[in-house]
């Protein structure tokens, strides 16, 4: 019964070994899914590709349902499941400041190493940004301590707020995500572009 | 078929699945070592034998005294309206029903309270809520409210009183006589013969096709 590692089912080693694997395969997958060219993600943005969108909700939506099925066959315990804490306002702001990260520089994170890995010279410009960041942040942490803790919401679930069971929601954010990739089929006809 | 029509085809009838059967609330391990230390610091799941004497004067049905000891013990002395769960047979299938329930206090009782701790230890940690333990178990009981002995010295109201409830408790359940020193007296006569454990099975929701 999961979660495999906090069950003490796979030590620790074993742990950080499967981590590595899994992150390979997520690194594979990104470079097949194109998620390499920062043209790809910008695309998002300009409506010309919904590859991004598709692909992470897919993923989301995957996941989602597995965990659920997995919860009800007993081979998981969602309680056990760790949910990073919600800090609300840290969200917001942290996610404005992905989000022109991510249409400037046409990269998040992961696609950036994945581009620096293929020998692509923005995405490797890109990783010195990131870092420039994530200094400008440690050494500053004591200016955005505030802001940064500020609004913990501990681990709240939609589906409680909304007092609908887990499973029903996800029927809904199924429904959604479905909706979308058919709007995103027909951003995609409504703003084509030939080469990129 | 393009492959967005097979994608949505495939999700919407796993998620109608998983929206439409009953969520799996079975763990089989609920609280972790630091939870269940802070619960038994606390001490939260005694109950003191006055409660557990006004409950059953008053004929509450929201309590159920469960008897952890032995079925010989239970048969020569038990509380009125208990039923018999021995501690070696409190994860059998057929008690279930009776320590995993919402709606009824369930009170775990030993001689002391060593054996009706250790049954809801268990109870607690397959995750099961409403039971609780008598403190001080059937030794503390006799002492207190079949025996109870007159406070001396100076004494405060709320002491008479409880000396009072006690007398008068003591002469509704039957004891009086009885010595505190017997572990295990015979069945007073006056008592109410020994619930059954009954072998009532909460009916599963029967499903239509």
């Amino acid at each position: 019964m999961g979660p495999l590692a906090v069950n003490d089912i796979i030590s620790s080693n074993t742990n950080f070994f499967l981590a590595f694997v899994i992150g390979i395969g997520f690194g594979f997958v990104l470079e097949q899914c194109g998620f390499s060219s920062s043209r790809k993600l910008a695309g998002l943005f300009y409506g010309y590709d919904m590859v991004v969108l598709k692909v992470f909700f897919t993923g989301g939506v995957t996941a989602m349902l597995g965990l659920l099925f997995f919860s009800l066959f007993g081979w998981v315990d969602l309680n056990l499941v760790y949910v990073n804490p919600t800090f609300l306002t840290s969200a917001i702001v942290g996610g404005l400041v992905m989000g022109f990260g991510f249409i400037m520089g046409g990269f998040c994170p992961g696609t950036s190493f994945c581009g620096a890995a293929i020998g692509k010279i923005d995405a490797m410009i890109f990783i010195v940004g990131l870092f420039i960041g994530v200094y400008f942040f440690a050494f500053g942490y004591p200016m955005f301590e505030t802001l940064y803790k500020s609004a913990n919401m501990g681990s709240p679930k939609i589906s409680t707020m909304l007092d609908l069971s887990d499973g029903v929601f996800a029927l809904i954010l199924v429904v959604v995500a479905l909706g979308m990739f058919y709007a995103a089929e027909w951003v995609e006809k409504k703003f084509p572009r030939e080469e990129y | 078929m393009k492959p967005l029509h097979y994608l949505t085809l495939v999700l919407l009838i796993l998620a109608l699945v998983i929206a439409f059967v009953p969520q799996n609330t079975t763990r089989p391990y609920k609280l972790t070592a630091e939870q269940l230390l802070a619960e038994i610091r606390t001490g939260t799941q005694f109950v003191s034998p006055d409660e557990v004497a006004d409950k059953i004067i008053q004929k509450d049905p929201s309590i159920q005294l469960i008897d952890v000891r032995n079925p010989r013990e239970f048969e020569m002395f038990s509380l009125p309206g208990a039923v018999n769960i021995p501690l070696q047979d409190i994860l059998s299938e057929g008690n279930t029903d009776v320590l995993n329930q919402g709606t009824k206090m369930n009170i775990l009782y030993s001689n002391g309270s060593t054996e009706a701790n250790e049954a809801w230890l268990l109870t607690r940690q397959l995750g099961y809520q409403n039971n609780y333990v008598l403190q001080g178990g059937l030794n503390y009981w006799m002492e207190t409210i079949l025996s109870p002995s007159k406070p001396g010295g100076v004494i405060s109201n709320d002491e008479i009183a409880r000396y009072d409830f006690r007398k008068a408790a003591s002469m509704a359940l039957g004891g009086g006589d009885v010595h505190a020193s017997a572990a295990a007296p015979a069945a007073s006569s006056a008592a109410p013969k020994p619930g059954v454990v009954p072998v009532k099975k909460k009916k599963k929701a029967s499903g239509g096709c």
